[in-house]
């Protein structure tokens, strides 16, 4: 079932960069920025959920902490937040495949990260990099410089404000995460008094 | 640093601080290569906009503009190459199209004001106005002449042409640089600026629009005698 959702995932990610659901990415900043790109880093992290092994024991051993799949994954992102190749995203089909790649791959070295992380790296990394994209957003959203020639300002500002959304979901769902991690041990616990 | 700290069991010892190390080593890695990658993507955290990294690659280095046939509101054809050459002057290019109402007509008085300014000035043998039609399938000499006089263009000092060939749009917008995107209400939206382009046909150098004072400088500096 997971497995299935995963390839899904990853399929309707990847298609959106080939015609004709193309067309959606090459218009619209918001099915770019707040469709595609999210659901690569998901599809990849879906991936390392059905297929917790896949990476296997001998890359584990680089990842301490998760330290490196969160640096990792912060590069990546970054990256593709960068206005000028989001642009060579929609202009260069080369750009446009090494960030399906790339953001997938985020995803997947994300899930392996946060399952081997302590709360307080997990707090450092998501701490920094939420609020790095809300700021994107934000910035996005009250500026009238067009930020990419690839798309209007219209869509640039429904974009920014999507950017600030998905950030505070993100930031959302990650809470819920970390309730899930501290609070079977309260429970048990009370159990055993 | 190969620290040996005094580990009770060897066995057990080892092995996290050896993963340690490699996970220190791995993440220095992916640091580096990172850092390395958006400096390069930014051109040194400089340019983090393809309008800013295409005005400096302008910059760095001068773009010969392709030849093209075009027309003007006359109907008169001839090449941009013999419409550049006519005389000394340096050009400043913006591109448009007539049935714009918003970004255009913003350019559109940027240009009026250069025109005013270049009269003023007595500049009108040293710099050139041209506005040049992306629109070359619903622009004509009829809507181009309209265009032209209610921009109140004087065509000894601003000319306005559209291409001959609709298919050499997308080569002529590509040499500038230039992507044009649908808007709504039928409208476009392009990265406007003020293109400096020299009477030999280089493209030497991209400003704002806001930039009209400093583009009409820049013309006339590299046109002085």
């Amino acid at each position: 079932m997971t497995k299935a959702l995963a390839i899904l995932l990853t399929l309707l990610a990847g298609l959106l960069s080939v015609p004709p659901l193309r067309a959606l990415i090459e218009q619209s900043m918001v099915w770019h920025m707040l469709v595609q790109m999210p659901l690569l880093v998901l599809a990849g992290f879906c991936v390392a959920v059905a297929w917790p092994q896949a990476l296997g024991d001998r890359l584990a051993r680089f990842n301490h902490c998760g330290l490196t799949g969160f640096m990792l994954a912060q590069c990546i992102t970054a990256y593709w937040m960068i206005p000028a190749m989001i642009d060579r995203a929609v202009v260069l089909p080369g750009a446009d495949a090494s960030k399906v790649v790339g953001l997938w791959l985020a995803g997947v070295v994300l899930r392996q990260s946060f399952l081997k992380a302590p709360l307080a790296v997990q707090l450092f990394f998501v701490g920094y990099g939420l609020p790095m994209l809300a700021w994107l957003g934000f910035y996005m959203a009250s500026t009238d410089l067009r930020l990419c020639n690839a798309y209007s300002l219209e869509s640039q500002l429904r974009a920014g404000r999507g950017l600030v959304l998905l950030a505070a979901a993100l930031g959302l769902a990650w809470a819920y995460s970390v309730r899930a991690q501290v609070l079977p041990p309260a429970r048990n616990t009370l159990k055993h008094p | 640093m190969r620290a040996s700290p005094p580990a009770p069991q060897r066995g057990a010892g080892a092995d996290p601080l050896s993963g340690l190390l490699a996970s220190f080593g791995a993440c220095l890695l992916v640091l580096c290569l990172g850092l390395v990658a958006l400096f390069v993507a930014t051109e040194n955290g400089t340019a983090y906009t393809t309008e800013t990294q295409r005005r400096s690659a302008v910059a760095r280095a001068p773009v010969q503009v392709p030849d093209f046939r075009v027309f003007d509101a006359r109907g008169q054809a001839q090449t941009l190459k013999q419409l550049l050459q006519q005389d000394e002057r340096v050009w400043i290019v913006d591109f448009v199209y007539t049935r714009c109402n918003t970004l255009c007509l913003a350019l559109g008085t940027v240009f009026q004001q250069l025109q005013q300014q270049i009269l003023a000035q007595g500049l009108q043998d040293r710099v050139g106005l041209l506005s040049i039609s992306f629109d070359p399938a619903n622009d004509n000499p009829t809507t181009l002449n309209a265009y032209a006089r209610r921009m109140r263009m004087q065509s000894d000092v601003w000319q306005l042409v559209s291409l001959q060939r609709p298919a050499d749009r997308r080569q002529l917008l590509d040499s500038f640089g230039i992507m044009v995107v649908p808007a709504p209400l039928g409208e476009f939206e392009h990265n406007a600026a003020l293109h400096l382009v020299t009477a030999d046909g280089q493209l030497v150098q991209i400003l704002d629009l806001t930039a009209g004072k400093q583009a009409l400088n820049a013309a006339a500096a590299l046109t002085a005698p």
